[in-house]
């Protein structure tokens, strides 16, 4: 191939021929914006943000379709492609939500936004999570661009969730092609394509069927490839940008796949693809399922220590001390049940360990289960007392062959049966959260990372197997760091191949880490057929409560329920709240009342999913029951006739407001509602208010509809045209705080219903303590409705942020992920029916 | 059950000889081991043990410790009833003083009642009874012994208890034995009040709790939990629904704060806040159990009570270098002996005589230390214990990322609000009879916290069996 000579922007540069003019650009160091191009995608040409001028040729050609030719003059900046850029992007955020760009509160939103996302941030505008992520909102905000003139069209769809690990958001989408280029790109036949045309050109599968049945096998380069927020891991969704990305080894089979982890805070994320080529994918189980097991409710996190039934909590020096004894004391045999998958150094101790003692170790496979030959051959072994003691690093042989050992230790990362019968159990730091070697089937040896913190008191089990046998007072475990161990580690041998790739075939991936089913540990996999065997958590408790009468997401992210509770509803008044608890092992949570029937014994809520507890209540359905709710709490709010009663809502706010205005309505008010919201399809119950008001206003952050902005810019436009004599403010506590701001200088009287961290709701505890006129008051049993005038803000939004870290290490915890799959019970109002 | 005869014959028959046998040490967990869990440190007694320590008692005939009980149990009935091997017919005596033995067996001070009164304590060592109803509570417990109920007729009465704390646990049992139909409200989603909210697992574990109200519920009680009387029916509304008698024990479910500066910082909590989420939501059970713990590295606790304990203990078993600041000295503590002992033991650190006066905090408000004076001893105040006085220019700051106020309560204000015609005091408690625990409404008794202020498990409970007499007689009018 020769090389070409080319000027770009006046400087002169040589390339290989075939390159393009974005790629010569590029290599020059000169920036050209663009949204479908991706390095490891062929041209495509489809966003037109790209454009260049090139002497001699007309009109304004994408430089990412355009090879180089000898001799060519391009200018890749000129007042024209800055207008033509500017409106190519105008006509892509007319379609795709834009608040992030165009709200006139978002530098003030971000200062008070803290970083995670998650159920107690201080602004709730959360239709997307990928916003610290966005490559169109980056693209926006280089560009420049200041003014959107144009229209908004959006399309309003539903989330998309019928498929396990993804929620797919395409009203975010702006149709760049990225997903489906790289499913064809390493699958060679895609999931997915584009869809319908022109207006209603969306991506989607053939037959719009779901992605489980149109043969995608969830290898999630789409989801790592989106540039937006449309396509995200339902796991990871609001735990926002990952602070640490580290290339490492999946040892979930003996594959070995190069992986890049990614985590926030100490805690993965996922294991995504180290690149965007063929050999690069992963299987469903490594993409998504490997976070989800490092964060499992299932890990062991401390040592245990047996003391008659119990396994009693005790530090790592005691532990050593109680194991080494009972190992002196079984005088006999131990076997050593090793994962495969173990690491090379880890392997190569216990080996050591094991023949320290005259001990026997024994490999177990991936698939190896307490079925397998080898283990039933042991457990003969140990019933004729030839074997007197067990050490096993998984879920390998039966707690009832365990209980007939002498001693049995476990050194594991996960609870199993085995905890039953165990006499210790030891915490073992794995996959990512340790590091060393791994020998992946085909004979590499591959690094292990660290990229994730160990939960609770989990440690490496190469520093286990060293400390044990210190205690068993063994020479030879004298190392602190592992490198001294892996230049040991020799001749060890590959372990066995699967016979079939996993990653081809989302029915083949293993059903099995170190023993335990990985159904049982990553819900969404049972969509797989892959083998459950224990009861899901989520299921007890769903049918024993309150019923759940109805359940509707009436936008995204925002759930709308009715529950039979006749001792909230016969005594509920306006401005009260109940607290929910979806399960026996959830939070207590406050929710503001919007509706109740007396008559009928039910009451309705709206709940916006963001942190754990709101996931766990979304994910119930409609004829299961809610664990707990409790209420009517706090004071109602004081209903007088005071004139005009301006009452605004954001957020969950705008469910909150109906109750009130039908009571000011009652009371001879006149009253004016006004609602915002991120975007237009964002609002909701707009009918139901508007029977209940005078006069019902609508601001949006990006202009879609309404007035452009929030309940702030509403005020200070009605305020002018009449007089306010009352004020009434719920929504986030920076919308609140920025409307109380204004109406103090309009000199409007105005109150706010505060929403602070909340335990028992009752006055027992004082988490909601707030300051008003710098007395300090229970927003449960004194408000939760206040002189907004009077509330110290900054303490507020600092105490929601309490437990920040907490929340967001909660997020993905337990919550039946599965369940949060969109199921067409009816009550979803789609018209779509299941089964 | 093992053969009781055996271990008896060992024990020297006289009473002479009986005295000689010591009072018998509780087995308990190792402290350095127990302050990494929240299993029950004290591990109870053997039967062997128990029985050993059961004969020392030498049967008075006006036995001292029965005064010295708040419900006047027949303690040397029931510990008779150990001695001589008969487990379950001790708890059958038990339970007709008491609904919550293995509660009271655990929490009361039985040092400063019962045991206090014990003649063999006038020389030596008082016979352990606390330790001996414990046993005979969990010893029927493990091996599903049930004494035979007190069976009554229906009366056809009705009363309804409000709050299922260790008032109305004591009121609910008792009623229902005599044959009313008793109904309970609990506004938590779990029954138990101050049990299983406040009193942490190492002390009480939630397990005995639940076993006591689902005795209840067998008993024919029936509880309804996330029920809120005050905010769904009030006290009238319960009279108007038909209930004959309304009991209140709704308890003291108010924290009191110090007033000091910063105390709404980002890391100050209440003591019912710290240990509600770590016993009634199962915080330390996180992340299966959903309610955040609060992540402590550095607490401070500020109280010198039995709660100031709880508190202090729960947060070195969550990891934290635990600290408690106490305006007195030690012999002023209201805490239990054995509780200042247990904390002492396990590690946590002592500030006595220092009042605290500040909290200090960083930019993002959040805690990074108490701001304390140091205190000495004056003249005795109204509570006959020596005032403390600032040593003045004295101050010196405690770092702590978590400080926990454990400086007592004030009593729940849902029901008192909502019912005006109770007449309560400036305090906010409600005003009742002493001698039968009626308010200033007929038919409406009151009884436990939400009458004395912050006080015990057992004297809720004694307080609670005397208002149980008088709906008694109140119904039999």
């Amino acid at each position: 191939m020769s090389i070409i000579s080319l000027t770009i922007d006046g400087l002169d540069i040589e390339v290989q021929e075939g390159t393009t003019v974005l790629q010569a650009a590029r290599k020059a160091g000169l920036s050209i914006p663009t949204i479908c191009d991706h390095k490891d995608l062929s041209p495509y040409g489809a966003c037109r943000m790209c454009v260049v001028e090139i002497e001699g040729v007309r009109g304004f050609p994408t430089s990412c379709t355009t090879p180089v030719t000898p001799g060519m003059q391009v200018t890749t900046q000129s007042e024209q492609l800055s207008t033509l850029r500017n409106c190519t992007l105008e006509l892509m955020f007319s379609g795709h939500p834009n608040s992030c760009l165009k709200c006139p509160h978002r530098e003030l939103c971000e200062e008070e936004r803290p970083q995670a996302t998650k159920a107690a941030r201080t602004t709730r505008c959360g239709f997307c999570a990928n916003r610290d992520e966005c490559e169109l909102r980056e693209m926006a905000l280089d560009s420049g661009l200041n003014e959107l003139d144009l229209p908004t069209i959006y399309s309003a769809h539903k989330l998309e969730r019928d498929d396990p690990f993804m929620d797919r958001d395409y009203n975010l989408c702006v149709l760049c092609g990225r997903c489906w280029r790289i499913c064809e790109k390493i699958h060679g036949k895609p999931a997915i394509n584009i869809i319908h045309r022109g207006k209603w050109a969306r991506i989607g599968t053939a037959f719009d069927k779901s992605h489980l049945d149109s043969g995608c096998v969830f290898c999630g380069a789409c989801v790592d490839i989106c540039p937006t927020g449309t396509l995200t891991d339902r796991f990871a969704r609001w735990q926002g940008k990952p602070d640490q990305s580290v290339a490492t080894t999946c040892q979930l089979c003996p594959q070995g796949c190069s992986v890049q982890a990614q985590s926030k805070d100490g805690q993965l994320q996922a294991y995504t693809m180290p690149g965007f080529d063929k050999e690069d994918r992963l299987c469903l189980l490594g993409r998504f399922g490997a976070a989800q097991i490092l964060s499992s409710s299932k890990r062991i996190t401390r040592p245990l220590v047996r003391e008659g039934d119990d396994l009693i909590p005790v530090d790592w020096d005691y532990a050593y001390q109680t194991i080494s004894q009972g190992l002196l004391d079984a005088n006999g045999t131990t076997v050593f049940l090793i994962s495969e998958t173990t690491s090379r150094e880890e392997r190569y101790l216990y080996a050591r360990l094991a023949s320290s003692v005259q001990g026997l170790l024994l490999s177990c496979t991936t698939e190896a289960g307490p079925d397998d030959p080898k283990i039933q051959e042991l457990a003969a072994s140990i019933e004729q007392g030839k074997v007197k003691a067990v050490v096993t690093n998984g879920f390998f042989i039966s707690k009832e062959i365990l209980n007939k050992t002498a001693f049995s230790l476990v050194i594991d990362c996960m609870e199993s049966e085995l905890l039953e019968t165990a006499q210790a159990v030891l915490p073992a730091a794995v996959l990512c959260e340790t590091q060393g070697s791994y020998r992946s089937a085909d004979g590499t040896v591959k690094q292990l990372r660290q990229c994730s913190q160990a939960p609770g008191d989990a440690r490496p089990e190469w520093q286990i197997v060293c400390s044990l046998a210190q205690s068993l007072g063994k020479e030879g475990f004298e190392f602190d760091v592992l490198d001294a161990v892996t230049r040991l580690v020799d001749n060890d041998a590959p372990p066995a191949a699967l016979e079939k790739d996993p990653r081809e075939n989302s029915r083949e991936i293993v059903t099995r880490f170190r023993g335990h089913y990985v159904a049982d540990i990553v819900p969404s996999l049972a969509a797989f057929d892959v083998p459950v065997t224990l009861a899901n958590d989520a299921g007890d408790g769903r049918k024993k409560g309150f019923a759940l009468l109805e359940k509707q997401e009436i936008v995204p992210n925002m759930h709308f329920l009715t529950i039979e509770a006749p001792q909230v509803a016969r005594f509920a008044q306006p401005g009260q709240f109940a607290i929910l608890m979806a399960r026996e092992t959830s939070e207590r949570s406050p929710f503001t009342l919007v509706d109740w029937d007396k008559e009928q014994g039910t009451i309705s809520l709206v709940i916006e999913e963001v942190g754990r507890s709101s996931r766990e209540l979304a994910s119930l359905r409609a004829g299961e029951h809610i664990a707990h709710v409790s209420g009517p709490l706090g004071l109602p709010m004081t209903i007088e006739n005071t004139g005009t009663v301006f009452l605004g809502g954001g957020c969950y706010g705008i469910g909150a407001i109906y109750p009130l205005a039908r009571a000011f309505k009652e009371a001879g008010n006149r009253v004016i509602c006004a609602i915002e919201a991120a975007s237009s399809y964002l609002l909701y119950r707009q009918d139901e208010l508007a029977e209940v008001c005078d006069h019902l206003l609508v601001g949006t952050k990006d202009g879609s509809l309404g007035i452009h902005g929030g309940i702030a810019e509403i005020v200070s436009a009605i305020s002018k045209q009449e007089q306010i004599d009352q004020c009434v403010i719920i929504g986030c506590t920076f919308m609140m705080r920025m409307v109380t701001k204004l109406t103090k200088s309009l000199n409007i009287p105005t109150q706010v219903a505060l929403n602070p961290i909340m335990v028992d709701g009752t006055g027992m505890c004082g988490a909601c303590r707030v300051s008003i006129d710098n007395q300090t008051q229970f927003a449960c049993v004194d408000g939760p409705i206040f002189d907004g005038h009077s509330v110290d803000w900054d303490e507020l939004a600092l105490r929601r942020s309490a437990y920040r870290r907490q929340e967001v290490q909660a997020l993905p915890q337990t919550v039946d992920l599965n369940a949060l799959m969109h199921s067409h019970s009816g009550g979803c109002g789609c018209g779509r029916k299941n089964d | 059950m093992k053969s009781t005869n055996e271990s008896v014959s060992e024990v020297p028959q006289k009473a002479k000889g009986r005295v000689k046998i010591p009072r018998q040490p509780m087995p308990e967990q190792d402290p350095r081991r127990r302050r990494t869990n929240f299993e029950e440190v004290p591990r109870g007694y053997s039967e062997e043990v128990a029985m050993l320590e059961a004969s020392r008692c030498i049967q008075c005939k006006k036995p001292g410790c029965v005064q010295g009980c708040p419900v006047n149990i027949n303690i040397p009935a029931f510990i008779k009833e150990i001695a001589e091997g008969r487990f379950v017919q001790a708890l059958g005596k038990l339970k007709e003083y008491t609904a919550l033995p293995a509660v009271c067996g655990r929490v009361c001070p039985q040092e400063s009642q019962c045991e206090s009164r014990c003649i063999l304590g006038k020389k030596g060592e008082p016979v352990a009874i606390g330790r001996l109803e414990r046993f005979a509570a969990d010893y029927a417990r493990q091996n599903n012994g049930v004494p035979e109920n007190r069976h009554a007729s229906p009366t056809g009465k009705k009363i309804a208890v409000v709050g299922a704390g260790p008032a109305g646990i004591t009121v609910a049992g008792e009623l229902v034995s005599r044959g009313h139909e008793v109904v309970m409200y609990e506004a938590l989603h779990l029954a138990g009040g101050v049990l299983m909210y406040g009193i942490p697992q190492f002390r009480l574990p939630k397990e005995i709790v639940q076993y006591e109200i689902n005795s209840l519920k067998n008993q024919g009680v029936t509880i309804h939990t996330d029920y809120v009387i005050g905010k769904s029916e009030t006290v009238d509304q319960l009279l108007a629904m038909g209930f004959d008698a309304v009991f209140i024990g709704t308890g003291a479910g108010l924290p009191s704060f110090l007033g000091i500066e910063g105390e709404n910082a980002t890391g100050v909590f209440s003591a019912n806040e710290f240990l509600t989420r770590a016993n009634l939501m199962r915080a330390i059970d996180f992340p299966r159990f959903a309610t955040s713990p609060v992540q402590a590295h550095r607490a401070v606790t500020v109280g010198g009570g039995n709660v100031a304990m709880d508190a202090a203990r729960t947060a070195l078993r969550m990891g934290a270098e635990s600290t408690i600041v106490y305006r007195r000295s030690r012999e002023e503590m209201p805490a239990r002996g054995e509780e200042i002992h247990h904390a002492e033991e396990e590690g946590v650190n002592f500030h006595l005589l220092t009042n605290p006066v500040r909290i200090v905090t960083d930019e993002n408000n959040q805690v990074t230390g108490v701001e304390c004076l140091q205190m000495e001893l004056g003249e005795p105040d109204s509570s006959g214990r020596r005032r403390p006085v600032p040593v003045e220019g004295s101050e010196f700051i405690v770092p702590a990322d978590t400080v926990i106020i454990a400086i007592g309560n004030k009593p729940n204000p849902l029901v008192p609000q909502t019912s005006p015609e109770i007449q309560t005091s400036k305090w906010g408690t409600i005003l009742a009879n002493e001698e039968t625990m009626m308010t200033s409404k007929p038919g409406v008794f009151a009884a436990g916290d939400i009458v004395s202020g912050a006080a015990t498990v057992i004297s809720a409970m004694g307080q609670g069996k005397i208002a149980a007499g008088a709906i008694h007689s109140y119904l039999s009018k």
